[in-house]
């Protein structure tokens, strides 16, 4: 086994972060909440989801909302209310998560692809 | 005396120079990142035990200062017993030390594990002791470029581990999390394996090198002026870094600067730091590395100056960053160049331990004048200043450097 320098490098950054993806996406799965969870937590919506249609989700599900992601198909909402993940599922949301303590941009881009994998295994 | 292997056989895979420097940056990505995660476990642990945030702070305070203290000491035993043996006796402590962070309840056993237990581990499986194995194992034209992929694979460990920690702490709680840690911290024992076949320390010296004891190698790099200039300088390095690393969110925060840009700012400066570590270890393969070195220092210094002359915006903020993270560990594959240079291999480990203790030393007056001095005057003006003259001294005392072999290292 032998590579020049630059693309020994190369090769190590990319398997690494693959290698990272892979763990970031187990560590999501299992941020995943069931349908009775409440509390603060990371709602997903479908990219392109109209802003109005997402809100309007939103409000059926009798989330408030606490701050935007930075991507508008994903919000960071809370209820104290038992149930808010699966209401939230009810009213189109792809999936909901828990706050995560990372941006919640990085966070949101994990969750949007856990929650798609799931919708797609379903 | 084992019979030498002839020159026609080949070496199993695992023992291939390729493959020793994989596991190498292995080890270092893994050291680095599990030690940036511990920032996130500062709440829960505190809120769990009722404590008050200055005993979690307390035991990192410790662990830097034991990580400081211990990497000489794990030079000198790896310069003696291999890098290899080392790395993994240190793997151990690590991963034993973040386990016990997970079980311990009072005040005195956390800081016994989190701090002394954990200081131990990251300085004798740090990114240091693999540099020392890998500039035994390329050739000398080669090595500089070693020493920065090292650099660049512990900047990479910090970049990726610290949101996968933050995601472990959320997804499994704080104490399945350090467990998780723990594990992973393992995994060090299983890269450093293959740096087991090229323990040649401890033995003869190379061809060029003089044979001399640890203790007069020891002696006779601390009455060598490039030596003391170089160590010196590295203060400074880690004075700047631990004050950006501790208050820049601070400082942004009184600047108007939102906590979610500062954090993208903050993480903006280890993704450049992968580049710039790598692209500084290529440099100093080049050509002299004193130089560079002392560039480096000076262009921190005039970066820090303009972003205090001009309006804190979230532009100037991202020049900042981008600018700094490019610079962050760029200065150690030079350093630990010019130490092997002045000293040759043999004890390479142990006297760039001793250039670290300096870093630390900067790295624990970074934190803590800035802190005090805010404190006083209500500002962190004069502590940035502060940063821009020591780099203008560092500039000074690194230019003068002599990039040959020391006296009396040389063979005769």
């Amino acid at each position: 086994m032998k590579l020049s320098g630059h693309r020994l490098a190369l090769a190590l950054f990319l398997g690494v972060i693959a290698l990272w993806l892979v763990g970031m996406a187990v560590v999501m799965r299992h941020a995943a909440l069931p349908p009775e969870a409440s509390g603060t937590m990371l709602a997903v919506f479908e990219p392109g989801t109209p802003e109005d249609e997402v809100f309007a989700s939103l409000t059926r599900a009798d989330a408030r909302i606490v701050k935007p992601s930075g991507l508008s198909f994903i919000w960071v909402v809370s209820s104290d209310e038992p149930g808010l993940a699966g209401k939230l599922r009810r009213e189109g949301a792809l999936g909901a998560y828990r706050e995560l303590p990372v941006s919640p941009v990085i966070a949101g881009c994990f969750a949007f692809a856990d929650a798609k994998v799931a919708n797609l295994a379903q | 005396m084992s019979p030498a292997r002839p020159a026609h056989a080949a070496l199993p895979w695992y023992q291939t120079v390729t493959v020793m420097i994989i596991a190498g940056c292995l080890v270092a990505i893994v050291n680095f990142g599990v030690r940036s995660t511990f920032g996130f476990f500062t709440l829960p642990i505190s809120e769990a035990h009722g404590w008050p945030r200055e005993i979690f702070s307390f035991a990192i305070a410790i662990q830097n200062l034991v990580w400081g203290i211990a990497t000489p000491v794990a030079g000198m035993l790896a310069d003696r017993y291999g890098s290899a043996r080392v790395l993994m006796a240190g793997a151990i402590v690590y991963a034993i030390g973040v386990l016990l962070m997970s079980v311990t309840a009072t005040p005195v056993m956390f800081n016994l594990a989190g701090g002394l237990l954990v200081g131990v581990g990251i300085a004798f499986s740090s990114f240091s002791i693999v540099m020392a194995a890998l500039g035994r194992i390329v050739p000398p034209d080669r090595r500089s470029w070693a020493f920065g992929i090292a650099t660049a694979s512990g900047s990479l460990g910090q970049f990726i581990f610290a949101p996968l920690g933050a995601m472990l702490v959320s997804a499994y709680g704080w104490q399945q999390a350090l467990t998780v840690l723990a594990g992973l911290t393992l995994l060090i024992v299983l890269f450093a394996a293959p740096l087991l076949s090229q323990n040649t320390s401890g033995r003869r010296p190379t061809a060029d090198e003089a044979d001399l004891t640890m203790k007069a190698a020891i002696g006779l790099a601390f009455g060598h002026r490039s030596y003391i200039l170089l160590v010196s300088g590295f203060f400074v390095c880690g004075f700047q870094l631990a004050f950006i690393t501790v208050h820049m969110p601070a400082y942004l925060a009184e600047h108007g600067i939102s906590r979610e840009f500062a954090g993208w700012a903050m993480a903006l400066i280890g993704l450049f730091n992968v580049v710039g570590s790598y692209v500084s270890g290529i440099i100093g393969g080049r050509g002299e590395k004193h130089v560079p070195l002392a560039f480096i220092y000076l262009i921190r210094a005039v970066i820090t100056a303009g972003f205090v002359l001009l309006p804190v915006t979230q532009v100037t903020t991202l020049i900042f960053t981008c600018s700094m993270g490019l610079l962050w560990l760029s200065t150690v594959p030079l350093t630990m160049g010019l130490v092997t240079v002045m000293f040759g291999t043999r004890y390479m480990a142990t006297l760039y331990g001793f250039v670290f203790v300096s870093h630390q030393l900067g790295s624990f007056l970074g934190v803590w004048l800035a802190g005090r001095l805010y404190d006083q005057f209500g500002s962190y003006d004069i502590v940035w200043w502060m940063s821009v003259g020591l780099g203008v001294f560092a500039f000074l005392v690194n230019l003068p450097i002599r990039e040959q072999r020391a006296p009396r290292f040389a063979a005769a």
